[in-house]
């Protein structure tokens, strides 16, 4: 690019150093807190001391910190979700969908199958169903993508809004399975005890947390040490190298999304073991589907960093929530805005990262075009 | 039941359509330029919040109309500067933005949620015309922008196929290498016809919003509208014409659900009819992906991929 007598170059890095990668991150969420700042400031609240509350509410009291964690754990999930598919490349944008059939799934194991097994083994059960309904619900698009090359980006999307019906359905809508039928009031089918995992002490945190964390290092181990991982990164740098090798790309396609929608769906099920207890319409109102590909973007789909990313962005919401309770309520999609603008700002902060900036003094073009803009 | 009612759907459908011919009219003419912008929900919303604010403000339909243009446009340039500039992830930075709009609008919406819309963009009168049966509500019951909006899409098409500009932005999305050798500035176009894309989906919220929204509810207010328009760019293979055919069957699809409950037919419980516009997207889309479908479509070929020239 050429600005006057200036010429701004790309130089592409062969590795990022090390205050680099550090760096852009920080300065994102710097800039994104002065852009949330900005819209603060012009509804009435000032920036300084919403920030400080925030941060203070969801990172520094006891149970902030176990709200943060508690909230963190499907949150965690969905991440690994986005992080597994979009590092090959296929935008499973459905894990919020995903998330609704894996509580939906694991309610239904809850009710239906935890009575009639031992404690220990049920929570597993649970777990394991919800993932296989989150699964199954990403198939269609899954094979849709490997066969026909369908977009996987609207299809996930689009189931999105048919799952919310779905769930709307089960407990709004009908007197069914899932609907606690001792009450008028519209809520859930409590699961079965031998269904429920106990919170630590009295806080908001659930053991699904270490679940949630040994699973992302299981999956990082995994991906650097298999062969299906190795099969994933090439696939994912280069689809014509991956087929010349012999690779089975429908396969690979088709399983890696699948495995994506059964990481939503455990985040669903762990939602039903851990807080919830049924299918609760509450999980459709915070996003943590959407979050997740936030949390795996900013990540750059490192799976542990998933784990880190996650919690610091549970913490957001958790002192979003915190904020609403005072006399000059600030709405909690403060913390939407701002997950929003870290990650435009992240984004635009990559092409430091990738490349080094030359800026060189050039003598005049005389055969001047309009190519070089 | 009567003929008359579905006769009222329909023309409900063609009103309809006007957020998602506006809508994939920009999307149409952001990726003919070989940018795919993804964050028109989070657009929508952002249009849709702003004119309900500047209507809620000024009562003044037109200036509401104007400043949610002004809110796509600014939105559009921010995945420009990223993606074009920048090299970013066009998928990611697209998503970034409907979780931004998302966000913002709920932040910004929150003092109006729940209150009733405060101005509405009325029909024309055509006096009498209107009464005419069957052609009368399909033809003769709309807005001044609904009307304008068909005349926008044969504007565009003729700008896309007969003039020298809808060339040069049709090859940019084919082939920019060829543009560039041409010397023509394949990051000015690609900015211009995003930014562009971006009015038309400012205004497709914010006409939403005061024509045929009842309040300011959050998210629910577009309710994946704009996913539906992506889905309809495919459906209309990159051609404004065929995106208002699509987009008065599309239209017609969403305004089913709420005919049939209007008129207490309870074949399916709301909730399951609720999901059929995005269930009818979904089939839609499969159709267009056989191969002999895909033949016909045509996408720009370097839809997505950022323009580096090799240099040296």
């Amino acid at each position: 690019m050429i600005i006057g007598r200036t010429r701004i170059e790309l130089e592409p890095r062969l590795n990022s150093p090390r205050w680099l990668v550090l760096a852009v991150p920080l300065a994102s969420v710097f800039l994104a807190l002065s852009v949330g700042g900005i819209f603060l400031m012009l509804n009435g609240h000032s920036p300084v001391q919403t920030y400080s509350k925030l941060l203070s509410s969801g990172y520094t009291t006891f149970y902030g910190i176990t709200d943060t964690l508690g909230l963190a754990t499907p949150l965690i999930c969905t991440g690994l979700a986005a992080a597994f598919a979009f590092r090959m490349n296929l935008f499973n944008i459905g894990e919020e969908g995903q998330m609704y059939l894996g509580m939906i799934g694991g309610a239904w194991a809850g009710i239906a199958l935890a009575d009639h097994l031992p404690a220990l083994v049920a929570v597993p059960v649970v777990l394991a169903i919800g993932a296989l309904t989150g699964g199954l619900w990403v198939l269609v698009p899954a094979v849709l993508r490997a066969k026909l090359g369908t977009s996987e980006i609207v299809s996930t999307l689009l189931l999105n809004y048919v799952a919310l019906n779905l769930v709307n359905y089960f407990i709004f809508g009908s007197r069914g399975f899932f609907r606690d039928p001792s009450t008028s009031f519209p809520q859930g089918r409590a699961v079965s005890a031998n269904a429920r995992l106990g919170n630590f002490g009295t806080t908001n945190t659930y053991p699904t947390l270490v679940i949630a964390a040994l699973l992302a290092i299981v999956l990082w181990w995994f991906i650097r040490n298999s062969n299906y991982g190795y099969e994933t990164s090439v696939y994912a740098d280069s689809p014509n190298t991956a087929r010349y090798a012999g690779m089975n790309a429908t396969r690979l396609t088709i399983s890696v999304l699948l495995v994506s929608g059964a990481l939503a769906g455990l985040g669903g099920a762990m939602y039903v073991v851990g807080p919830a207890g049924k299918v609760d319409p509450g999980l459709l109102q915070i996003g943590l589907g959407y979050a997740g590909i936030v949390v795996a973007s900013l990540a750059r789909y490192n799976f542990v960093a998933v784990v880190i990313t996650a919690i610091l962005f549970a913490g957001l919401r958790i002192g979003g929530a915190a904020l609403q309770i005072s006399s000059n309520p600030v709405p909690i999609a403060i913390a939407v805005v701002l997950q929003g603008s870290v990650l435009l700002f992240a984004l635009g902060g990559e092409i430091f990262r990738r490349n080094r900036i030359r800026i060189r003094r050039t003598q005049p073009v005389v055969f001047s075009t309009k190519a070089d803009a | 039941m009567n003929s008359n009612v579905w006769v009222l759907t329909f023309a409900d459908g063609i009103s309809i359509a006007t957020t998602l011919i506006l809508a994939s009219l920009g999307a149409i003419i952001t990726e003919r330029s070989g940018v795919i912008n993804l964050g028109i929900e989070g657009m929508l919303l952002m249009g849709a919040v702003t004119a309900f604010l500047v209507g809620d403000g000024t009562h003044n339909i037109w200036l509401a109309l104007f400043l949610a243009v002004l809110v796509g446009m600014a939105m559009a340039t921010v995945h420009a500067v990223l993606t074009i500039t920048l090299r970013s992830n066009q998928i990611v930075s697209g998503l970034a933005l409907v979780i931004f709009g998302t966000g913002l609008s709920q932040f910004i919406g929150k003092s109006v949620e729940g209150k009733p819309r405060p101005v509405r963009i009325e029909p024309i009168d055509f006096g009498a015309l209107s009464d005419i049966p069957i052609i009368g509500p399909v033809v003769f019951n709309h807005d001044p922008i609904t009307y304008l909006t068909w005349v926008g899409a044969l504007i565009a098409s003729w700008y896309l196929f007969r003039t020298r500009p809808g060339l040069v932005l049709r090859a940019t999305g084919d082939a920019p290498a060829t543009v560039d050798a041409q010397g023509v500035s394949v990051a000015a176009v690609r900015y211009a016809h995003t930014i562009a894309g971006g009015a038309l989906v400012g205004l497709a919220g914010g006409w939403f919003m005061l024509a045929r929204g009842t309040a300011w509810s959050q998210a629910a207010t577009t309710n994946g509208i704009g996913w539906i328009a992506l889905a309809l760019v495919v459906f209309a293979a990159w051609r404004p014409l065929r995106a208002i055919i699509g987009a008065v069957l599309f239209g017609f699809t969403l305004q089913v659900p709420y005919t049939l409950q209007g008129q207490q037919i309870r074949i399916f419980p709301p909730e399951i009819l609720q999901m059929l516009p995005y269930l009818a997207t979904l089939a839609v889309l499969v159709v267009l992906s056989t191969p002999r479908a895909r033949r016909l479509l045509g996408a720009p070929t370097m839809l997505g991929q950022p323009f580096v020239r090799d240099e040296r």
